[in-house]
Formats: C-alpha cells, structure tokens, sequence
C-alpha cells in the first residue's frame, strides 16, 4: 500500500535518516517517538508537502516521490486540525469537494453522510472557532474523509483532545480502520500506540529504531530508548559470567543476579519490569530466585496503587497494590528485600540515547 | 501608593498636553470660521469639483495599485528570497523621503524626457499636470501603507490552512482567494484606508507633478497664497472633514479586527 525506501531530509537543524517502512492495506500503523523525532517530517515529506533530499515514496506500487501534493490521494489532519476559520463547518467539509466536479446534490450528499460518520450533524452551520476540541477535529477527520483518500495519515490528532473524549475518538478510529481505511498514525503516547496499532514503528533522532506489532515492540525493545518508552525503569548494564555451566550476571555497581540458562554475550542491558520485582522484608524462597537486600528509598502513589524505589547499590523500581501496602506498611529508609525471578530479566539491545 | 499617584498625574499631564498640541489648532481654525464663510466655501463649486476630483483620483490610484501591492505584500509574508531585507527597504524608502523630493524623482520619470512619461507621449497620454500623474505621486508616498498592513495580514494567517488545502487538493491560486485573502482581508481593507487617505492628503509630491487640474491639498494652498489665510480656512476645514470620515471609518475597522481576534483567542482558550 504505502512504502518508502531510504527517504532522508535535512531540515534546519534535524537530519530524518533511512527512513524504509511498509504499510499494508487495512493496517493501523502508528509511528511513536518523542516530539522532535521527525514524525510529523517525515508525514510531510510522505505527503509531498516537503520534498525529500533523496529515497523514493510508493503508494499502491506506484512512485509518487515528485507527484503534485494535490494528485496523490493522501488525506493528512494536522496536529492543529487547520479548519478554516472563516467557513462554517459545513463549508469546511464542502471545500475539497467543490474542487471535484460533481453535482451539488453529490455534494450535499457526501458532506451529510461524513457529518453522520463523525456525530457532528447538528455543528454544521457554526464556525470552527465556537467548536471544542473534540469537536474540532471531527470536523478535521469529516472534511479530510470526503476526499476518500487512499491513505489517512493523522499527526498526533488526540493532542488537543480532552482526556474524556480521547475513548470516544479512540472508537471512531478503530471503526474508521475496520470500515477499510488505511492510517497512518503519529504520536507520542505509548497508550494510544498500544489501543490502536495492528503495527508500531518506534522513531527517534530521525530514524525508525523499531518496527512490529505492539506486543513484539513492547515486550521485547531492540533498546533502553523503547524499553522507557514502554514503561520499562528497570535497566542494568551488565557483564555476564558462566561458572560451572550456570550463568549469572555482575552490574556496573557489583550486584549479582542468578540467570536462567541460556547463550549470552559478554555483556549487555537486562531490564526487569516493575510488575515483577517483589518487596518483603524476608525474602523469597526458590532455586530461580533473586533476593538483593536494600532501603526503601522513596514511596509514590501510582494509578494501582505505589510505586516503591529501593536501593540496593542499583535502584530497584517495584510495583504494589493498596491492598498489599495496607498489610505490609513499608516506610522510608526501612531495610527490606527485593526478589524476582531469573526469567523476568529480559535481555535487551544497547543503549541508544 | 503616593508614588503611584504622583506617577499618574505626571503621565496624565504630559498626555494631555500632546493631545491638547493636536487638538488645539484644528479647534482653533474651527472656532475662528463662521458659518457663513463655511456655507459659501461648501458651495463654491471649485472647492466641491477639487474636493471630488481628489477623492476619486485618490481612490481610482489606491485601488489600481492594490492590484500589484497586495500579490507583493503576499509574496513579502510568505516567501524567502535573496536581498528580502533590501526589497522590504525599498517599499518603505517612500516614507522617509521628503515628498517633495519624491515629487523631483517622479517628475523626472513622468516628464516628456521621462522613461515612463516618455512612452506615455508616444500614445498621445501626457502624464504631468494630468490626473493619471497625480495617482502615481500620490500613489508612490502612500503605497507602503497598503503593502505592509497587507504583508502583517498575510503573515497573521495560519500557514497550516494554506497546506491543508494543498492537501484537500486546491491550486496555488485557489488557496489565495478561498483561504489567505479571507483571512487577511480586514488587514488589506485597513491598509487599503490608509493608502486611500495617505494619498488624498499628499501635498508635496503632487504639487511638483500637477499644479493644475487643482487636488484638495493644492487648492487650499493656492487660496492661501492668493487671498490669505480667512480663504484658506474654510476650503481647510472641509477637506478636513472629509478626511475624518475615512479616518474613523479606518478606526472602526482596525478596533472591529482586534476585537475578532480577542474573541478567537478566548475561544482558543
């Protein structure tokens, strides 16, 4: 459907390097990276409103790299929508339509069946300035939808939403995508990737660092720079070490960890997640068991309960419960132990910040 | 909070005497005409042809030159290019000069020895001492009015709406008319004022181009030189009059713009 190959950009001060992705037909790719990654860039330079400095861009197998922006059908909605203020909304979504030749009676038709997919027909004789935001980009997806492109590519369109409304456009998404519609989707938050995404490309400094569906990105980050972005706060650079065939592992401040069995270089990044790192004030019991004693350092309130950080020469982040902290009343400064399982350490790609 | 009210009345007063060095002379020159004088003034129908005639060159001139200034004050928003700067000079150069050595450098490019007034001979058009030589004087001391209130405008629009409808498949020329102008307009309509009453009041280049057929500004001039300053007075206080008019008509215009731009920011918010 949508592919580009080696597409680089020098802008000012930013540099989009290599950039070859894929996007099938019907898929729900969401390209994730930090703001000033080059995601909306390289939206623009797929869209032809910035040329390339080199690589090619391919839509349905054929190569539009230097066709006109206005014949590639491509339906982009910018991060901050560009309705036009001076129109109506009803004129907003007439505008793309009036430049096709078609009847006003088609027209009429196209506008009211777009304002019925996007929930907005009692909006259509205000003006964009009286909308709110969840309105106002309704009306940016309704007026780019009536273009019928092949592809829809979405520049962080939650970022002027309401908290409340984000699951309501989240749904129209997701419906939008079953409905056929192929989309392209920039963002920076790692939620909205996973709530979306049949594929996520993770971008940074200008590069796709990784690519694969959420679960593959997620659960096994090619680096610390996905690792964070997925949540991951456990990270140690380690040396490994195999001693009479078992293997364990030293970090950089001399803590040992016990390994499962299994190849590993020299050295490398382990991350825990903080789901799977335990806090007792005895330890755990068990051959694949990791018990390093440390200090409760700092304790702070999570959505699902506290998030304890303790130090045990490494810091150790650590996941509870209410429900746990209640019968374990652990406080500041207390000694405890922390304890997880040599098969909850995952073995990742170098650092790459 | 002494200090506070010392620093009012300081500012107060030194505001007040600015206002009184403008409003002053122009109430002084009202209270000092009668009635009468102003009646026959108002139907002297050399005074009503020259107040007309003024208003229509001035407009005709304004009007003509938009064609070209508002595509350069668009370019001037929109575009980066070399010497930018040294074009941005030259549009402003009409404002510091003198305008009557504007009125010099037209003259030597309208005359029949002129590049332009030259040309203009050959298709039997004399450009001195003719209405279309005074547009050009009054439009060349005014001209920057229009292009940078127009050029601010073009600046204020959203580049963002201007690509969205490249993308929703609109021609360059299309995006101008249906989405740049549009939102520009109030600022090209203010410009367009200002050029317009810029131009109706220019004395300085337009007397060295056309003495005669006679502009407002000249023929108070010339009733001031010929009978004095009591004939001066009332042709003075008419044209001064009329001016004012489009003066507040730009006023509200202008106060009308910051209000719908306030009303966008609350709604932003």
């Amino acid at each position: 459907m949508l592919r580009t190959e080696k597409l680089c950009k020098r802008l000012d001060s930013f540099y989009l390097r290599d950039i070859s992705l894929e996007v099938a037909q019907g898929e729900y790719y969401v390209l994730l990276g930090r703001s000033g990654a080059g995601k909306t860039q390289l939206l623009e330079v797929i869209c032809g409103l910035t040329p390339p400095d080199s690589g090619k861009v391919f839509l349905e197998g054929e190569e539009i790299t230097r066709k006109k922006v206005q014949d590639r059908g491509i339906g982009l909605v910018f991060q901050d929508l560009a309705l036009f203020p001076h129109y109506s909304v009803q004129d907003n979504i007439m505008y793309p339509l009036k430049l096709r030749k078609m009847s006003s009676t088609e027209r009429n038709e196209r506008v009211r069946h777009a304002a019925d997919q996007m929930n907005i027909t009692d909006l259509l004789h205000r003006k964009p300035g009286n909308l709110s935001g969840g309105e106002k980009q309704r009306v940016a997806l309704a007026r780019t939808l009536v273009t019928e492109p092949k592809i829809l590519l979405l520049d962080e369109p939650m970022a002027s939403v309401d908290a409340s409304l984000k699951d309501s456009i989240r749904r129209m998404l997701r419906r939008l995508n079953r409905s056929g519609q192929t989309i392209v989707h920039v963002t920076h938050d790692f939620g909205e990737a996973v709530s979306l995404a049949s594929r996520v490309g993770v971008m940074h400094n200008g590069r796709i660092i990784q690519n694969g569906t959420p679960a593959e990105v997620f659960t096994h980050p090619v680096n610390r720079f996905v690792a964070r972005y997925a949540g991951f706060k456990n990270f140690f650079r380690v040396t490994f070490v195999k001693s009479y065939n078992n293997w364990s592992c030293i970090t950089d401040s001399r803590t040992k960890f016990r390994l499962t069995k299994g190849d590993y270089p020299s050295s490398g990044l382990l991350i825990i997640p903080s789901t799977e790192v335990f806090i007792s004030r005895q330890g755990a019991a068990g051959v694949e068991i990791n018990n390093i004693p440390g200090v409760i350092d700092d304790i702070v309130p999570s959505p699902l309960g506290y998030e304890i950080t303790v130090d045990a020469g490494d810091i150790f982040y650590a996941d509870i419960t209410h429900r746990e902290m209640l019968e374990q009343k652990f406080f500041t400064g207390e000694n405890v132990i922390i304890s997880f399982r040599s098969g909850s350490l995952r073995l990742v790609g170098e650092s790459d910040e | 909070m002494k200090g506070h009210t010392l620093f009012n009345w300081i500012f107060a007063i030194l505001a007040s005497l600015v206002l009184l060095f403008i409003i002053a002379p122009l109430a002084g020159m009202f209270l000092d005409s009668s009635f009468s004088e102003m009646r026959s003034t108002a139907t002297d129908p050399a005074v009503r042809r020259s107040v007309w005639f003024t208003l229509a060159i001035a407009f005709a001139s304004t009007f003509l030159f938009a064609l070209g200034a508002v595509p350069l004050a668009w370019i001037m928003a929109r575009r980066n290019f070399p010497l930018k700067n040294m074009v941005q000079g030259i549009i402003d150069l009409p404002v510091v000069l003198p305008h009557t050595a504007a009125g010099i450098a037209l003259l030597g490019f309208l005359s029949r020895d002129g590049l332009l007034g030259g040309a203009a001979q050959k298709a039997g058009i004399m450009l001195v001492n003719n209405g279309a030589g005074i547009a050009m004087a009054m439009s060349f001391v005014s001209l920057p009015f229009l292009i940078n209130a127009a050029r601010d405008g073009f600046a204020a629009v959203p580049e963002r709406t201007e690509k969205a409808a490249l993308m929703l498949g609109a021609s360059p020329s299309r995006i101008f008319f249906t989405v740049s102008l549009p939102q520009a307009w109030r600022s090209v309509v203010s410009g367009f004022i200002m050029m317009f009453a810029r131009g109706m009041s220019e004395f300085g280049a337009v007397v060295i181009i056309a003495y005669h057929p006679m502009i407002a500004p000249v023929l108070i001039y010339d009733r001031f030189n010929t009978y004095g300053l009591s004939a001066a007075r009332p042709a003075s206080i008419l044209f001064i009059l009329v001016a004012l008019v489009f003066f507040v008509l730009f006023r509200i215009l202008a106060t009308e713009r910051r209000q719908i731009f306030r009303r966008e920011d609350d709604a932003a918010d």
